[in-house]
């Protein structure tokens, strides 16, 4: 398996404050990889420092063997690295469709002359990005909320929304930052099975949450993350039994829901 | 979030045929679109006709001239940003062109061109700084850039003539000395303006312009490179602001730094909200409005300005919307009385 | 040409430049960051109040100690009106509230061009004369500026650090979200905040009428200035505020004597804008 991702000693620092120290682990092609941790140990701060939102203090990020660091999002979406955010972001005034097709800008944008003349390459570019987005919105059974206002649809919808705008930018990895936060274990199991097919796509996926169970059931590999270090590297598995993650980050909670 | 999902469709609730309805429904009011554009253009262009009085003749070149103004500022409003700077880019275009053909003898056509360029280039110079602000400060900076620009005008009595301005500017061209010749050479440029900025807010532009104002954050993980787009859309906005103000100083045969204020600036931010700013039929409206109701109150011209700040006041409180938000209401309302 | 003339000029003009400055840039810098409205009629206010000090001082003839207040004060509660009518509308509302009230910054100018025409006017100075103080030359007029500055800013400290309402009004400058949940009548404390950034505005309007002239247009230097101090101080903060009127008073001051005024408004709002692009939450503000 190739190394699509890799980080090399990532450090933020703010003011003087590590919110991420020296950290490493790499993405294999079509790999889930799972970055777990509590609240506050720094997991968004990775997602920024990697999609190109934040510029690292320290460190290497190489993308399909290049190196990306600090590189703005449009470029790292560019070339496939796309990532989504923690709190459900949409166009919330645009129907879904619209949504899904400002996602394919990259299919979509025929360039600042050709779209204004509308010439044939810019029409064909249309069709494909139709083509695309309603392959995108029939494969995750969106068609009959296609001409839907996003921002009226409940929130698992728009959490799935948020995952077909990032699709739609065709990447070779996403990036999906707590996709299921805030919603019911039902939803949290559509919103896996979704990322499983995902991955069934082709695409590589990194996820992050604290939601240990939702990671374990989903990821081959887990990097457990506490103020801002590496913790545990491993098979979901044997992460879980390591007694340092048990002790230092889930502690009670872990062994109340293993009782369960 | 607004307050607006009762007049959205609900999940569930749309069907196919509901889709389906929609989009005849979308089709009947572009329809009604075209026609309202064709009656405008047609009275545009017969106003002349209508009337001898060469007063309500340069009302109409002066609206249509300050549409160019309104309309390119449109375009950076849709970016997401307002710009407290216009005039001053107007302002630019406007010296530049004008002393390229006093001192320098240029062609207008070549001058006209010289002075878009001028202006451009300062919102090129400036616009990768400036751009990168949000909302607050960037209308901040702009403010106090516009003031500079103005104060350049002023001081520099060289070459602008200081608070004197300059004097006895020639007609474009000697064709265009007639009234109502230029009032049908400034209907052109106006439509001209209208029609590129429409055409670039329907294209994939457009497009991309409506994501980076409504999440520029997501629409920078879509591949949009979101300050390459807004600086683009700014120089070209600019431009066509110089393209203003070059056409008014050859229309009024003057020009002084009291065109090219904060209060200039300001009238064009007011044209853009008090039509409405989410269309790019607002800013028609508003330059309508903001030119034709000065006229209205002639010999009150205190209480005018009184008044519009009120309208101002009353319009941000109420109706943020501006005047489009206000039909839409009202054919809302009517649409419920019927049912 | 450092003459002790030359020296003694530029301390007390910038000395009152900026005392007049920051109490300008607190008054909007409250409205700020406790409402969130960015107060585009701010310079009215100053204007307002210099027609306040015209009337009581100059035309009445009140003692000037009692006028200066009673001035600033007449002007702040008879724009409670204006809190009800125009400024309760634009609160937390950052966009609206600048355009909106540039919509009020216009009406009242031109209000004010009705009632007192467009004519310059100018306050009676309070004292004429000069104090000598060792080799230093200084103007009378503005050492009784700066003691007035002084005396207002003390007064407003003291209110913002000892009082329950000026503790109340800090908490939801923070937050005002949490200054609701621990019971604070933020109804209340928006009006006496609109009120105390009124009268330090009128009152900063009054001496700056005293000092340079009094007209309906006078308004627009003090409007920037309350930008550029506020900019330059971080937007909401209110030492950024005091430190910000310190930097410009003192920048305008020998700017404006050694190479004129012109030169020295180019450099205050290049600098400022400089600032707001590699550092826009300011000097002593917050990053968002």
């Amino acid at each position: 398996m190739s190394t699509l991702l890799q980080v090399e000693g990532l450090t933020r620092v703010y003011g003087g404050l590590r919110a991420v120290g020296d950290l490493s682990f790499s993405v294999g092609q079509n790999e889930i990889l799972g970055l777990i941790g509590p609240n506050g140990a720094g997991k968004t701060t990775v997602v920024n420092l990697v999609s190109g939102v934040v510029k690292p203090s320290a460190g290497r990020v190489a993308f399909k063997n290049e190196d990306v660091t600090g590189m703005a999002p449009h470029l790292l979406a560019r070339r496939g690295l796309v990532r989504t955010f923690q709190a459900t972001v949409v166009y919330g005034d645009r129907t879904v469709r619209e949504n899904a097709m400002r996602g394919a800008y990259l299919t979509l944008y025929p360039g600042f002359v050709a779209t204004l003349f509308d010439t044939p390459a810019a029409k064909r570019k249309r069709e494909a990005a139709e083509a695309l987005v309603s392959e995108l919105l029939d494969w995750l059974e969106l068609t009959s909320v296609a001409d839907t206002i996003a921002g009226s649809m409940p929130y698992g919808y728009q959490k799935t929304l948020g995952i077909v705008i990032a699709l739609a930018a065709r990447p070779s990895l996403i990036l999906l930052d707590e996709p299921v936060a805030g919603l019911s274990a039902h939803e949290t199991d559509q919103v896996r099975d979704t990322i499983k097919r995902v991955r069934e796509r082709g695409i590589t996926v990194v996820v992050i949450d604290h939601n240990m169970r939702f990671i374990s059931g989903l990821c081959d590999r887990v990097v457990v993350i506490a103020h801002g270090q590496e913790l545990a590297q491993g098979a979901p598995r044997d992460v879980l039994r390591d007694p340092k993650v048990i002790e230092a980050y889930l502690g009670k909670s872990y062994a109340a829901a293993r009782a369960e | 979030m607004t307050d607006t999902t009762s007049e959205t469709v609900r999940v569930g609730e749309l069907g196919p045929t509901g889709a389906f309805e929609r989009k005849a429904q979308d089709a009947g009011n572009h329809r009604v679109r075209n026609l309202l554009i064709l009656a405008f253009v047609a009275f545009a262009a017969l106003w002349p006709l209508v009337h001898e009085n060469t007063f309500l003749l340069t009302m109409g070149t002066l609206v249509a001239l300050s549409v160019i103004g309104a309309t390119s500022l449109h375009l950076i409003i849709r970016t997401g940003h307002i710009s407290f700077a216009h005039a001053g880019f107007m302002g630019v275009g406007a010296y530049v062109c004008v002393l390229l053909v006093m001192k320098l003898q240029l062609p207008f056509a070549v001058s006209l061109a010289g002075g878009a360029a001028a202006a451009a280039a300062l919102a090129l110079l400036i616009g990768p700084v400036v751009l990168r602000l949000t909302g607050k400060y960037f209308v901040l900076v702009t403010f106090l850039l516009g003031e500079i620009i103005r104060m350049v005008f002023v001081e520099w009595t060289s070459m602008t003539g200081g608070s004197n301005g300059i004097f006895g500017i020639p007609a474009p061209y000697p064709a265009l000395a007639e009234p109502h010749a230029f009032y049908y050479f400034a209907l052109a440029a106006a439509l001209l303006c209208v029609g590129f900025c429409a055409r670039i807010l329907t294209s994939e532009v457009g497009r991309a312009m409506d994501s980076v104002r409504e999440s520029e954050r997501v629409a920078q993980c879509s591949g949009i490179p979101a300050l390459q787009l807004k600086v683009t859309i700014f120089v070209i906005a600019c431009a066509l602001a110089g393209v203003h103000g070059a056409l008014l100083a050859h229309f009024l045969h003057y020009v002084d730094p009291s065109s090219f204020g904060m209060v200039d600036s300001l009238n064009l931010v007011v044209m853009n909200v008090i039509g409405g700013m989410n269309h790019l039929i607002g800013p028609i409206i508003g330059s309508v409005f903001l030119t034709i109701l000065p006229e209205l109150l002639r010999g009150y011209v205190e209480l005018q300005r009184v008044i519009f700040g009120i309208i101002l006041i009353v319009v941000m409180a109420a109706l943020p919307g501006g005047i489009l938000e206000l039909t839409a209401r009202v054919r809302r309302l009517l649409a419920s009385r019927r049912s | 040409m450092l003459s002790p003339i030359i020296i003694g000029q530029v301390i007390v003009n910038g000395l009152s430049l900026s005392a007049i400055y920051v109490l300008i840039a607190l008054g909007f810098t409250l409205l700020f960051g406790i409402m969130r409205v960015v107060n585009f009629a701010h310079g009215a206010f100053a204007m307002l109040g210099g027609y306040a000090l015209y009337y009581l001082y100059g035309k009445y003839a009140l003692p000037y100690p009692l006028a200066v207040p009673l001035a600033a004060l007449i002007v702040a509660v008879l724009s409670l009106v204006l809190e009800t009518l125009v400024f309760r509308w634009f609160y937390q509302k950052m966009f609206q509230s600048m355009i909106g009230l540039l919509g009020l910054n216009m009406a009242l100018m031109f209000s004010s061009v009705i009632v007192w025409d467009v004519y310059e006017r100018s306050i009676p100075p309070a004292f004429s004369g000069v104090l000598r103080l060792g080799g230093l030359i200084l103007a009378a007029d503005r050492l009784m500026v700066i003691g007035i500055a002084i005396i207002a800013l003390l007064a407003f400290w003291l209110f913002m650090t000892k009082t329950r309402y000026g503790v109340a009004m800090r908490a939801t400058a923070d937050d005002v979200e949490i200054a609701e949940a621990q019971g604070i009548d933020t109804r209340t404390i928006y009006r006496l905040a609109f009120l105390v950034a009124i009268f330090m505005t009128a009152l900063a309007g009054g001496l700056y009428a005293q000092i340079y002239a009094l007209s309906p247009f006078m308004g627009e230097r003090p409007l920037i200035v309350a930008f550029v101090v506020v900019i330059l101080g971080g937007m909401g903060s209110i030492p950024g505020a005091a430190l910000g009127g310190v930097i410009l008073g003192f920048t305008e001051s020998i700017l404006s004597t050694f190479y004129g005024a012109a030169v020295s408004s180019f450099v205050s709002f290049g600098v400022v804008i400089a600032l707001l692009i590699f550092r826009p939450w300011g000097l002593l503000g917050k990053p968002e």
